[in-house]
């Protein structure tokens, strides 16, 4: 992440190409909380106006990938169809930005906050973290699950959510070497970023705690129960309390 | 529903079709055969739709029994396909009846072969695909992403009577190779490389890593200079070339994450990603320019010529 201010004006937009079907719209390279709101109302309006020629719209921080036919569209000339749906839709930051008015769901994850010196858990950097910010045990979950997140992107696995931005205090690096398994329901803290991993997978992000929240559920409709632009607040749990939802959930992931 | 029972399951053997459309924007991966021409064509010789779902073995090692009468095809690379111990040549049609055994072993060309059925595997859909991506736990025999296993029983259709053995014409049959070169249609973030980073590119042979999977193509040569800033992790199309820090390239394939944030040189030609998708580890990559034009007329000619 380069910089950490918010934008005060709305992002210009650029245009590069991402292969032969697909076209990649960037914003800038910043963590601004009005970006997921401004991004899915382009979403739509993309799928609304010219869902004859685009198959698929990924968004993520600030970009949008699109994918398209191109034997019914031009590159060059889907690229002004797309300029104009960026120009008509509305910069709503000033709005946005006040949490109480915020676009999108509120959605309580229970977290299971590990002790310093837990030995039970297999990924647990609990210590790691107070060392490297100076925190105790205590003021960590505090930060951790004082303040409420928005969603910037889901990716990386099904039902995976980039969530920010995390409280400067607790801004840790990446691990310099990533795990080759990480347990599901690790929830991790990277940067800016903080993010639940749904399923067992890779990772390197430091890990806090354990929640038994269900991301992903292909069963279900939505299959995610939550969406770029909702928020996230995370509410601290007992160890015994956190084994109760996980066996009220019958083992389903 | 029976047809084959696994009796080898091989190195790595997964039912794939055309892949999960629509879902990326939850994080969900789209799977499909990474040798999609060669999947089509095994389609076509059964008079299948083309994304009826095939299996893709990879490295070989498998082995089948027939619980059932069917017409299978095979394509895709070489690997020593024998029927009930007799050596078969691919990129044909066979009437299979029950307990008859089809076995692959080593590749003797290419890495991948194609299995295709009448009617098209039936596993269970899920997300509308049958696909099977192992990291998002999705899609197989068993609906969660699990190769092939011994014991597994993969479902077709019966079919009650024999059908005339098809050939692929010569002037079709792929040009598979150890030592190939990928069109690359710049793209991304190809300003944020320096020009000697891309001299380099260009002129340089890349060998194809063990480390390579569905995911990527993870390539090994001289480093390329990379560039200095992070980005925020985006959506990352099929063939996408991303250099991380340590300046190997990786091209994306079909079971990449759906976002990213390395820096990308550009994207290579679908057509030719199917080449790839047919190359050992240790295989010779080089790379050529191609225009975007270049490219989509390409696929164009390609997507027509399968009825896509």
């Amino acid at each position: 992440m380069s910089s950490t201010e918010q934008f005060t004006t709305r992002p210009e937009v650029t245009f590069a190409i991402a292969g032969v079907d697909a076209l990649l719209l960037q914003f800038d390279q910043q963590l601004d909380p009005c970006m997921p709101g401004f991004l899915a109302n382009i979403r739509q309006t993309i799928f609304r106006e010219h869902g004859d020629v685009v198959q698929e719209v990924v968004p993520s921080y600030a970009s949008l990938l699109v994918y398209y036919e191109p034997r019914l569209v031009r590159t060059y000339d889907l690229q002004q169809l797309l300029e104009v749906v960026v120009n008509d839709t509305p910069w709503l930051c000033s709005v946005w930005s006040v949490d109480t008015e915020a676009p999108g769901k509120l959605v309580e994850v229970p977290v299971w906050y590990f002790p310093e010196g837990h030995n039970t858990a297999a990924v647990n950097d609990m210590a790691a973290i107070c060392k490297h910010t100076g925190l105790s045990q205590e003021e960590v979950v505090a930060e951790h699950s004082g303040i409420d997140y928005q969603v910037y992107a889901l990716g990386f696995a099904p039902g995976f959510a980039y969530l920010g931005r995390v409280a400067e205090r607790l801004e840790m690096p990446r691990l310099a070497k990533p795990r080759q398994n990480v347990p599901a329901g690790s929830v991790g803290i990277a940067e800016q970023q903080t993010a639940v991993y749904p399923q067992a997978s890779p990772g390197g992000w430091n890990i806090l705690g354990l929640s038994p929240f269900q991301w992903f559920n292909p069963n279900t409709e939505p299959m995610t129960p939550v969406q770029v632009g909702d928020r996230i607040r995370f509410k601290a749990i007992s160890e015994a309390e956190y084994k109760q939802l996980l066996q009220a959930q019958g083992g389903q992931s | 529903m029976i047809g084959f029972r696994v009796v080898k399951s091989g190195i790595l053997a997964l039912v794939q079709d055309t892949g999960r459309l629509g879902y990326q924007h939850l994080g969900v991966t789209r799977g499909g055969p990474l040798d999609a021409k060669s999947a089509y064509w095994a389609n076509r010789l059964l008079d299948n739709p083309a994304d009826a779902a095939v299996l893709e073995i990879t490295a070989g090692g498998v082995e089948l029994e027939s619980r059932t009468q069917t017409m299978v095809a095979v394509t895709g690379g070489d690997l020593n396909l024998t029927i009930n111990g007799k050596p078969q040549v691919p990129w044909q049609s066979f009437w299979i009846r029950q307990g008859d055994r089809l076995k692959f072993s080593t590749p003797r060309y290419g890495f991948r072969a194609y299995l295709a059925v009448s009617g098209g595997l039936q596993t269970k859909p899920i997300l509308g695909s049958r696909a099977t991506v192992q990291r998002d736990h999705l899609g197989g025999i068993h609906g969660n992403g699990e190769p092939l296993k011994v014991g597994d029983e993969l479902p077709c259709k019966h079919l009650a009577e024999e059908e005339i053995s098809r050939q692929i014409p010569q002037q079709y049959l792929p040009q598979i190779s150890q030592n190939i070169t990928l069109h690359l249609i710049p793209g991304y973030q190809q300003h944020l490389f320096s020009k000697a980073a891309w001299q380099q590119f260009w002129g340089s042979e890349f060998s194809l890593s063990t480390h390579s999977n569905r995911m990527g193509a993870r390539l090994s040569g001289p480093a390329l200079e990379t560039p200095k800033d992070t980005l925020l992790s985006e959506g990352v199309s099929y063939g996408a070339v991303q250099v991380p820090p340590d300046g190997q390239p990786i091209i994306m394939l079909e079971d990449r994450q759906t976002l990213g944030g390395y820096p990308k040189l550009g994207n290579i030609l679908p057509l030719d990603g199917f080449v790839l998708a047919q190359c050992m580890p240790g295989a010779k990559i080089r790379f050529k320019p191609l225009s975007l034009a270049e490219g989509q007329q390409q696929m164009r000619r390609y997507l027509r010529f399968f009825g896509l």
